[in-house]
């Protein structure tokens, strides 16, 4: 096993590891903790989008009436996401709140993130459960959405033989598809089930006929533009949902935010004390999912 | 990023392939026939072309406001547009899915013609020429033989219809139709009574526009509703109106208590701070007692009783009349609980909601003020005495002071932009025709053909689809107006985005009459087409099959119920898919064809030569908007005078662009054009008001009517008012009751308040109390995301497990795949859909009688109702229902269309709730079907 330090060392971003460095991290993960995070080999793409430049390829607000009163919720989201782009990648913080009070269960977030990240057939970064409990007539039932946690402290990054998955400065856990030699381990270590296998699959092996249009287009996920096939990555990777990063580096809230019929999602910068999702969070009936876990989720419930 | 990259990022992958292939290789075992390969992903990811279009859904009669990205051409994720303030940017799961709709393997490809039977689902594939020529060549000899009446044009959807309808109205026929038939007319009963409207909801759609004292506009988010009673009407899971779901629960967090009425526990329900299960088609009746309570408890002088605002008679007629109608129940019996009606008591023994619990909810909506009570589509337009309480809830609205104020209900209808204008082709309504009748010529207007308005459904202001089967059968004799007396056969029936085999009310009565054949063996419906995007169960027994284009390659209007006018474009975002044409290619195809036929009824100065293109044809139906009056609190447009008309686009109103024509009190800037639109985010806001009745109401006498048919003496002249008055006068004339009310024992339409029983209830009417024992299961179905008739095929969508009535509890099953097209035969692939990886529609049933028929979830059992009309489906027993009430998904299950995709797979183990309908069970004056008036009982197979 790993030391802590080790661990940490493993979930830095990016170090420069050709193959054959990755065989002697796979052999000896002792080792691969000394191995000094220098020398990049190339940019990394899921740390694009450096510090301070927001304002370059921002999409512009949509253009509503300004409010009678406050900020409407969506606009202010989107300020204040702006706001948090014009710092250092290292002072952001992204969390996510998601009011269950308010979720309808619709699915709709599901869906958009689906067409959002052109997922395969079969894997849903962002489900919603449904619980029922009671006997008649007491009964309740209750939707709760299921996101990457993005958690501060995230059992699945220590876990990569790769160092294909590490958190970022901003606090996004993400997935480099490009060195992930789909083993598994991550998706095993996550308490929250967040983590799928892409098993390359295509809409035709459910419903018939041949590849649908949309699939012949690129997904963005981490700024990068990749035509899904059956012998490239992702396929053959873990995946999971990632706050939609593509998007946030052009000013805009992730797809399930967006999309949210009950406006249940809200999105921002937890580093910034005037952001909507700070002032949520700092209510009395704010939680996290497993959090005896100690795995710090930067998703947070309302009740 | 730049090419270097890209170059760089690719060879790296490739350099990875190797590594990566044994493990996916294994991973995908024997998957299907295409997937894209490393070289062709490459060559694909090269510079994608990237584009926004708004447009409006069709995904659901929702319409939302879209935002689609394109990339090279392809319609690839779906966005709500944030400049809509109906939706604001959100969309639910089915909006977001349409990619799946609009890409969808079983879409119809081409058209087709018939090579079998009806029902056998062989086709030949043709061209659009033949198609076309085919219909042509029919509809010409069925208008010289019988009469161009002998023709129905129904567009199943609202939603574009206004091509086709234009083209058969010229062609001829009145009998133009649309859903609203089969949706919810006795829901929208009431509000058209008492104010000329349809649609009541409460005030939660957010933001609105709203003048300021500063004479700015600006974007209201406040809520003020302090009470919002759902009876019967789930937002969350039916979506009709996309606000309804923030609105609510936004409303809810603002201060608002949220009371749900339902059978089931809906989604919505899930969210209020009470749910009342209610015993099925008795939301009259607590409705009646909510109403008696507060009549009886009312007291201006007590503010812990001061229930009503009074102040709503000086705005009313009739109210004293409708008070003693009302009242006069009071006194009688009932005669199965032998109780006094409308007491609380008595609505306990009916709706099973326990007496106090009835009283405290009229004391809580009668103290609550601004509260919205609103009925639903199921629970209330789906039984056969849902009039009833559509208008006991809006007169509740209106006494209660809740109408129209920040807060309350808005009657939609009337507050929503007009679009269609001329560009509908309802002035061809009032061509003169004539026909032969008795022997004698006879001269009226071609509406006066209309079959139900002159025929046995003289009020079915949305006309009476439910009962079309039977007029296939039996033929139209016209019973009111100047040709009563006239008959005429149904002997053409084209049907676009309906499926009415499965909604149309019980689908064995549509098959019947689909396939019913004359004494020389033809058809007695000659001509059957179909025209859809996807291919559902009425498509098979079409003799000719037209593939429309989808919502995204098409145009028109979308307006769908927002509290203020709103009117959003739909527009074209992707190349026709395949050979479809739109609605506009088709009317143009048509009726060139027609012309080319001798047609004397279609000019070309009314068609081609008037739209060039499909955008003219909308700009002229957006010539009329908003066409709404310029009132209410904050006045919309101080700078004009209160009262007129308002015409235009918003800008141009607002900078003064105006011509203000004061002899016909409009204000007219420059008109709103698709073009216009597209300029502005594909949508056009005009002010919101609060206080807009009476300017805004539609009744004869411009107030809130209790009666409905009165006669006033002013000047000599003596003037008859009311919504029924028109009805009434017709039947005075005939002296033919229509059969409908003649069934309720009544001579004409009642001039105030009614009161009848639903149909096949054991508890509540007392000619079906001998069935309860035998039959002791009442049937209910609902609307859920995808339970749609035209949606199940979506594959993101049947993995959702919704409400407890599509669950995926499928057993596994193996098939050889068949796609939708001419020869729909097996294409050699096999196909497995896993066990319990697909919700399949199951019937809903409460736990505690589960255990007592010892069923379990999972079984199959079959439903059968007294008229022998059996389906089956699988158990699904949970907490979630009131006991001895089944619920089912709404055109669910039993789907036999291959265009169903998996859905079709699992046709004998789902139920299609409507094969228990009751044909005859036709609410009796609109002509509604009563979906939710059953009784079954239970076997397990």
């Amino acid at each position: 096993m790993a030391t802590n330090e080790e661990k940490d060392a493993l979930t830095k971003p990016d170090t420069p590891l050709s193959r054959r460095g990755f065989m002697g991290s796979f052999a000896s993960a002792t080792f691969a903790g000394l191995v000094a995070p220098t020398m990049l080999a190339e940019v990394n793409l899921a740390q694009a989008a450096p510090a301070g430049q927001a304002g370059n390829d921002l999409v512009p607000l949509p253009d509503v009436p300004e409010p009678v009163a406050g900020q409407a919720p969506v606009i202010r989201m989107m300020r204040d996401l702006r706001r948090a782009l014009e710092k250092p990648m290292n002072q952001r913080r992204w969390i996510m709140v998601i009011d269950l009070r308010k979720c309808t269960g619709c699915m709709g977030c599901t869906i958009a993130c689906v067409t959002e990240n052109k997922l395969p057939p079969g894997i849903f970064y962002r489900p919603v459960f449904t619980e029922t409990h009671g006997k008649f007539p007491n009964v309740s039932r209750r939707f709760i959405p299921r996101p990457c946690m993005q958690c501060d402290k995230p059992p699945c990054t220590s876990v990569c033989p790769v160092r294909a998955t590490w958190k970022r400065e901003d606090g996004i856990t993400v997935i480099d598809y490009d060195k992930c030699i789909g083993c598994g381990y991550c998706i095993t270590a996550c308490p929250y089930s967040a983590r799928s296998f892409d098993k390359g699959y295509f809409s035709s092996d459910f419903e018939g006929d041949g590849l649908q249009p949309y699939e012949t287009l690129s997904a963005h996920e981490y700024g990068v533009d990749r035509v899904q096939s059956r012998d490239s990555s992702p396929v053959g990777n873990a995946r999971k949902c990632h706050f939609c990063i593509h998007r946030i580096e052009k000013g805009l809230l992730p797809a399930c935010t967006v999309s949210c019929m009950g406006r249940a999602t809200f999105f921002g910068d937890g580093n910034d004390p005037k952001s909507l999702v700070s002032e949520l969070i700092g209510k009395p009936n704010v939680m996290r999912l497993k959090n005896e876990m100690g795995t710090e989720p930067k998703v947070y419930y309302l009740e | 990023m730049t090419d270097a990259m890209t170059e760089k990022k690719l060879s790296r992958r490739n350099f990875l392939k190797v590594g990566g292939l044994s493990a996916v290789g294994a991973a995908m075992g024997g998957a299907g026939f295409r997937a894209i390969s490393l070289d062709e992903a490459q060559r694909l990811a090269q510079a994608p072309s990237v584009k926004y279009t708004y447009t409006a859904d069709v995904m659901c009669p929702a319409e939302c406001g879209l935002m689609v990205k394109v990339e090279n051409g392809v319609a690839s994720a779906i966005y709500g547009n944030p400049h809509v303030p109906y939706n604001a940017g959100t969309i639910c799961s089915k909006g977001a899915s349409g990619l799946q709709m609009v890409y969808n393997p079983n879409r119809i490809k081409y058209p087709m013609i018939r090579v079998g039977e009806r029902g056998e689902g062989k086709f030949k594939r043709v061209s659009w020429d033949e198609a076309i020529a085919y219909i042509a060549d029919k509809l010409t000899a069925i208008k010289k033989n019988y009469g161009p009446e002998s023709v129905i044009m129904d567009t199943g959807d609202v939603t574009d219809k206004d091509t086709y309808w234009r083209l058969f109205l010229a062609f001829g026929t009145p009998n133009c139709t649309e859903h609203g038939a089969i949706c919810d007319t006795p829901r929208r009963h009431g509000p058209r009574l008492l104010l000329g409207g349809k649609r009541i909801e409460p005030d939660i759609m957010r933001p609105v526009l709203l003048r300021q004292p500063d004479g700015t506009l600006k974007n209201d988010y406040s809520y003020r509703s302090k009470l919002i009673i759902y009876a019967g009407w789930n937002p969350f899971t039916a979506t009709r109106i996309n606000y309804e779901s923030r609105g609510t629960v936004e409303a809810k967090l603002a201060g608002a208590k949220l009371i749900v009425i339902d059978p089931a526990f809906s989604n919505t329900a899930a969210k209020a701070d009470q749910w009342i299960p209610i015993r099925p088609g008795t939301d009259p009746d607590l409705f009646a007692a909510v109403l008696r309570y507060i009549l009886e408890h009312d007291n201006p002088s007590d503010p812990s009783r001061r229930y009503i605002d009074w102040s709503f008679k000086d705005k009313s007629v009739g109210w004293d009349e409708f008070e003693t109608e009302f009242r006069s129940w009071w006194k009688k019996v009932d005669p199965i609980n032998k109780l006094n009606y409308f007491t609380p008591e008595w609505a306990e023994q009916r709706t099973g909601i326990a007496a106090e619990k009835i009283t405290e909810l009229a004391h809580t909506y009668g103290i609550t003020k601004p509260a919205a009570l609103v009925w639903g589509m199921a629970g209330t337009g789906h039984h056969y005495n849902g009039y009833i309480t559509s208008i006991i809830g809006m007169a509740l609205n209106v006494i209660t002071g809740n109408f129209d104020v920040p807060g309350g209900v808005i009657d939609t209808e009337l507050v929503r932009s007009d679009k269609g204008g001329k560009a509908t082709g309802k002035d061809f309504f009032k061509r003169e025709v004539k026909r032969t009748v008795n022997g004698a010529e006879v001269v009226g207007e071609q509406e006066q053909l209309h079959m139900d308005l002159f025929g046995n459904w003289v009020a079915a202001w949305d006309d009476a689809v439910g009962d079309y089967p039977r007029r296939m059968l039996d033929g139209v004799t016209l019973q009111q107006g100047p040709f009563r007396g006239h008959t005429y056969p149904v002997k053409a029936y084209i049907l676009r985005t309906g499926n009415s085999v499965i909604t149309g009310s019980a689908t064995w009565k549509w098959q019947e009459a689909l396939t019913a054949k004359d004494k020389l063996g033809n058809y007695k419906v000659d001509l059957v087409a179909y025209i859809d995007t996807p291919f559902l169960e009425s498509g098979l027994y079409a003799d000719v099959v037209l593939p429309e284009a989808s919502y995204m390659e098409r145009m028109s209007l979308s307006d769908v119920y927002p509290s203020h006018p709103v009117i959003w474009l739909r527009d074209v975002v992707i190349e026709k898919q395949f050979e479809s044409k739109t609605p506009f290619d088709i009317m143009i195809a048509l009726a060139k064809a027609l012309h080319k036929r001798g047609d004397p009824d279609i000019k070309p100065k009314d068609f081609w030569e008037k739209y060039k293109e499909e955008a003219d044809f909308w700009t002229e139906a957006l010539a009329v908007a908003p066409g709404k009056p310029n009132v209410g609190v904050p006045l919309p447009y101080p700078q004009y005078p209160a009262g007129y008309k308002i015409i235009g686009t918003p800008e141009s109103l607002e900078a003064g662009r105006v011509k203000i024509d004061d002899e016909k009190k409009e204000i007219k800037g420059e008109p709103v054009t698709p073009q216009w639109l597209r300029e502005h985010h594909g949508v056009a806001v005009w002010p919101m008001a609060y206080f807009r009745d009476p300017g805004i109401l539609k009744t004869s006498s411009k107030k809130f009517e209790f009666q409905w048919d009165w006669t006033e003496t002013k000047d000599n002249k003596t003037s008859r008012y009311g919504q029924y008055s028109k009805y009434n006068k017709l039947i005075e004339e005939s002296g033919n009751v229509p059969p409908g009310i003649a069934k309720l024992g009544w001579k004409k339409y009642p001039p105030t308040f009614f009161w009848f029983e639903t149909m096949w209830n054991s508890h509540t009417n007392p000619d079906y109390t001998q069935y309860q024992a035998k039959y002791p299961f009442q049937v209910i179905s609902s609307r859920v995301h995808h339970s749609m008739s035209g949606t199940q095929m979506i594959d993101w969508l049947g993995h959702f497990p919704v409400e407890d009535l599509t669950m995926p509890i499928n057993d596994e099953v193996a098939y050889d795949e068949i796609l939708v097209g001419a020869d729909p035969a097996s294409r050699g692939r096999k196909r497995r859909i896993p066990a319990n990886s697909w919700s399949i529609a199951v019937i809903q049933m409460s736990s505690a009688d589960a255990l007592q028929l010892g069923l379990k979830t999972g079984d199959l059992v079959e439903l059968e109702n007294p008229l022998g009309h059996k389906t089956r489906g699988k158990v699904n027993a949970v907490e979630t229902i009131r006991p001895g009430v089944l619920r089912m998904p709404f055109g669910g299950g039993g789907r036999f269309s291959p265009g169903l995709g998996k859905n079709f797979y699992f046709k004998d183990v789902t139920p299609n709730a409507n094969q228990l309908v009751d044909p005859a069970a036709i609410s009796p004056i609109m002509g509604m079907p009563g979906y939710n008036d059953m009784l079954v009982k239970v076997t397990k197979v």
